[in-house]
């Protein structure tokens, strides 16, 4: 009955996402069925968690299950009518092939760790809190909640994606079981590796290289066993696959001025402040290389409305936080320049702090420094603008968390950044692999099996792909 | 042949194995101790909850019989919860226990040392629903609640406590 259930609400979180894929895509550009799956979960459970929140502030119970469950299969019906195109089917190589047992072996250990594993401490008390509460509520937070200081340490500020996606689940099950809340975790570990696959393909024009660099996610500890890694149920490692989606759309839409990339580029965007509050900062970051990339390759001001949802989400949000008085987060000083001032001492150690998590092995193995060669070789192509958006995704975001820990009000602000650096530092891992992708290929530029390479599947071909036969269809 | 299988091609291709080979030495042996450090736990609609408090109490199920101790006392009062400083245990157990509190609100006390007098005498017992002890000491006068394993007791109040 619960494996029923469970298939019930991951359908429909599917189906939503493969509606609004289908609306982004418009039938103007090949995915290939990792992509697609993909996008439709990451456009799946941040559709779904936007609904419960909004369609929560009319109604509960029964009616809200069913309001938004019928938004989301009228969503699948929308994209079953407008369906993704594929690419042509090819034969995989047989190192292909072994790649793929490879992550498929991968995955399957990923599950297996995620379920001997409990939730961990802030999986729990940060975010379980929130999907358990609701789920009692009839799917609605508590006004209560929001205000009751005894209950401040379980962050009511932080935004809903992933709390509402385990709700989604309890709804379906009939009951809030943290065990069963366990498997969104581990999906977004196999969207991580389907989108390096294909991004590998579509930067690279190879599919063997996407694959690899695939199978390495899971050699990196931070990612798969250590505090916060992709099976502890934080919501740190699902907001790096979203910026991954969203750093990688763009890419594709900065290198051959593809509209649908850039459409997908807004969706993950404006995702990203809805996943964790640390993603405002990632947001801001990601939206400036958009704005380099709108003026860079001369597009349309139309194009600066893609920023649109994304404002709207963290507005919204911070205006429902305010309506339902919600406390204010302690954990950090208010920004100005006074603080800044006072504390402009804690920069030189947080400085060191930063550069000691960089070479601890324990957590990151040696992916630190493959980074900083990828990042070497990708000096070299300074002056492509895709080249210069994934130098931005990766370096900026770590300096202004380091700029963060200023503001600290921390007693001991070292400890404050000895409990979340790495899982600050996981936000942008998967923009390394993307480096180390264009890395291994060495300079596109000299390589013309970039574009033509596994037929369909690249950035390159991906502006030119309105064939009749799409147009048909 | 010499564009194919240039000196720069070559490097670079053993650059990146050796990289690769490098990472892997390294990445594996912790691995597979995080991989095999547990085994298969019981599943449960509360075992997270149940599994912090076995670590922290050694006594197991305790989520759902303090979930049967919160819903059995009045909704409209606060659970009251008293940790103590600088232990990490007792702050995990306040927490958890505020996370099974729900629906009532819970008001955390983080007090030094083990004995809350000072604390519970200022308090309008007609608001309290129930206290809860996390390794903190139960004064005497207030009668004895339900204790789990050890460092964890619960006192509910039906009635109005008097000093």
């Amino acid at each position: 009955m619960s494996a029923l259930a469970l298939l019930g609400a991951f359908a429909t979180l599917l189906f939503a996402g493969y509606g609004l894929l289908a609306l982004l895509v418009r039938q103007e550009t090949r995915f290939s069925l990792t992509e697609q799956i993909a996008f439709s979960w990451l456009l799946g459970t941040g559709a779904v968690s936007l609904f419960l929140w909004i369609f929560g502030l009319f109604f509960h119970g029964v009616l809200l299950r069913g309001s938004v469950s019928i938004v989301c299969l009228s969503l699948g019906f929308v994209g079953w009518r407008r369906m993704v195109p594929l690419p042509p089917r090819r034969t995989p190589k047989s190192f292909e092939i072994f790649l793929g047992i490879i992550i498929l072996i991968e995955i399957t250990i990923v599950f297996y760790l995620s379920f001997v594993h409990t939730l961990g401490w802030d999986g729990l008390l940060n975010w379980e809190i929130k999907a358990r509460y609701a789920f009692a509520n009839g799917g609605v937070l508590p006004a209560t909640y929001f205000s009751d200081s005894g209950r401040a340490f379980s962050h009511p500020e932080y935004p809903l994606a992933i709390p509402f996606t385990e709700l989604w689940l309890y709804l379906w099950l009939g009951e809030a079981d943290q065990f069963w809340a366990k498997p969104i975790f581990p999906i977004f570990y196999v969207v991580g590796t389907f989108l390096l696959v294909a991004l590998g393909k579509r930067l690279a024009g190879r599919t063997w290289l996407g694959l690899l660099l695939a199978a390495f996610l899971f050699f990196v500890p931070q990612i798969t066993v250590e505090v916060g890694s992709a099976i502890a149920g934080y919501a740190d490692f699902p907001l790096s696959i979203f910026y991954l989606a969203a750093i990688g759309c763009l890419f594709c839409a900065a290198e051959q001025h593809n509209t649908v990339f850039f459409r997908l580029y807004a969706a993950c965007l404006a995702l990203l402040p809805w996943v964790k509050r640390d993603g405002v900062i990632l947001w801001t970051v990601a939206a400036a290389c958009g704005v380099f990339v709108i003026l860079r390759t001369k597009r349309s001001p139309l194009f600066f409305l893609g920023f649109l949802p994304g404002l709207l989400i963290i507005c919204g949000w911070h205006f429902y936080l305010s309506t339902m008085h919600a406390l204010q987060p302690a954990d950090f000083l208010p920004i100005n320049l006074e603080s800044l001032g006072s504390h402009l001492y804690r920069i030189q150690p947080l400085f060191s702090a930063f550069l000691a998590e960089f070479y601890n092995l324990p957590t990151w193995s040696l992916f630190w420094f493959v980074v900083a060669v990828g990042v070497v070789y990708l000096l070299r192509r300074m002056p492509d603008p895709g080249a210069l958006v994934l130098f931005t995704a990766l370096i900026v975001p770590i300096f202004l968390y380091l700029l963060i820990y200023v503001f600290s009000s921390w007693p001991s602000y070292l400890d404050h950044v000895g409990l979340s650096i790495s899982r600050l530092l996981m936000h942008v891992a998967p923009v390394g692999f993307l480096i180390t992708i264009l890395a291994v290929c060495r300079g596109s530029a000299k390589n013309p099996t970039r574009v033509h390479e596994g037929g369909m599947g690249t950035c390159g071909s991906a502006g030119s792909e309105r064939t009749p036969m799409v147009e048909l269809a | 042949m010499t564009s194919r299988f240039s000196y720069g091609r070559i490097a670079h291709a053993m650059l990146w194995c050796g990289l690769a080979v490098a990472s892997l030495a390294v990445s594996i042996p912790k691995i597979y101790s995080g991989a095999t450090a547990y085994p298969l736990r019981p599943t449960g609609p509360l075992h997270t909850c149940d599994s912090y408090l076995k670590f922290a109490t050694g006594a197991s199920g305790v989520s759902k019989d303090l979930i049967s101790i919160f819903q059995s006392i009045t909704a409209s009062k606060r659970v009251i919860i008293f940790t103590r400083k600088d232990d990490a245990f007792s702050s995990g157990l306040g927490m958890t226990s505020a996370y099974l509190a729900s629906p009532h609100l819970v008001r955390l006390f983080e007090i030094n040392g083990t004995h809350p007098d000072n604390e519970l005498s200022k308090m309008n017992p007609d608001e309290v629903a129930a206290v809860v002890f996390c390794r903190i000491n139960r004064p005497a006068w207030l009668p004895a609640g339900k204790v789990f394993g050890s460092g964890l007791e619960v006192v509910s109040m039906p009635e109005t406590v008097r000093r």
